[in-house]
């Protein structure tokens, strides 16, 4: 339990980071960067630890990942559609 | 009997049938909940007038509460789950309702918040701002769908401590429950810093 109990301070230290930086108000980009890869390591420690894959079969283990990260991935298209309606200043409906 | 050899080969990952089941459920909801937050972060890159409707107080100190409630949620079930494993019925049973408890107060509290939003004319499609209403389309389809995911989390735990209790169900089901919990826990974790922190004022 107490391997539990570690994972959970340091699950609420990273969720204090990320009010404390949002505080400060850096520029949009850094503070979407910022929390984006503070969101990635919560969600890393959630998956190793309370979600025992860290005890699963390594081929468990990737299978897992990769199925959601290949997702992810393929998701990434539409950006520059994104930006190109950004640098053309047209509001959506 | 040659042709039933295959049936009877072990899992290639060393995992029950059972749980490799709800990882598959737990891919795919993930790819669903990334989508959503896709299409969030779409609308926000292309929309020059995004509007960002969170003061610190109360809705960035009413964020902060739920993430530590639901944090500590994933602490108890696992709590509730050790306490199986090694046969204390009645320790289990307790870390389930205090799991209950603290989704219900989760729930409560987003809840709370909704009404307070829609009170001053919030809708899935009206931004009382003046900015475009995909703000509010976002926001109650982002947290409405994890809304949902815990109301059926506590309902699901709620069947499982009863089926546990009088000896239907074993520990292996009560590790099941908890990955779909852990799992709505982690969802929180990208949708608290995503929808509410970068939409502070």
């Amino acid at each position: 339990m107490k391997r539990y109990v570690v994972v959970w301070f340091v699950l609420l230290a990273i969720v204090a980071v990320e009010v404390v930086v949002t505080l400060a108000h850096p520029p949009t980009g850094l503070l979407l960067a910022g929390l984006l890869l503070l969101a990635l390591i919560e969600a890393g420690l959630g998956l190793l630890y309370f979600m025992h894959l860290k005890y699963e079969r390594r081929s468990f283990m990737w299978s897992v990942i990769l199925a959601v990260v290949i997702a992810v991935v393929l998701m990434d298209h539409f950006w520059l559609d994104a930006f190109r309606l950004l640098h053309q200043r047209i509001s959506a409906p | 009997m040659a042709e039933l050899t295959a049936v009877r080969e072990p899992s290639p990952f060393g995992v029950t049938s059972r749980k490799l089941g709800i990882w598959m459920f737990i891919v795919a909801d993930a790819a669903t909940f990334a989508a959503m937050l896709f299409a969030y972060g779409y609308e926000r890159v292309a929309n020059p007038d995004w509007t960002r409707p969170f003061a610190f107080w109360p809705t960035i100190a009413n964020g902060i509460v739920m993430t530590v409630v639901l944090l500590t949620s994933s602490l108890t079930i696992i709590a509730a789950l050790l306490a199986a494993q090694a046969g204390r019925k009645t320790s289990a049973l307790r870390w389930l309702g205090a799991t209950m408890l603290l989704g219900t107060l989760f729930a409560a509290l987003h809840l709370r918040e909704w009404i307070a939003m829609i009170g001053e004319g919030w809708r899935p499609f009206r931004n009382p701002l003046g900015g475009t209403p995909l703000v509010g389309a976002t926001f109650f389809s982002i947290t409405g769908l994890h809304l949902l995911h815990v109301i059926t989390g506590v309902v699901v735990i709620g069947v499982i401590a009863l089926g546990y209790r009088r000896g239907r169900f074993d520990a292996g089901l009560l590790e099941t429950t908890g990955l779909y919990w852990h799992f709505v826990d982690l969802v929180w974790m990208f949708v608290f810093p995503l929808i509410y922190l970068l939409n502070m004022r």
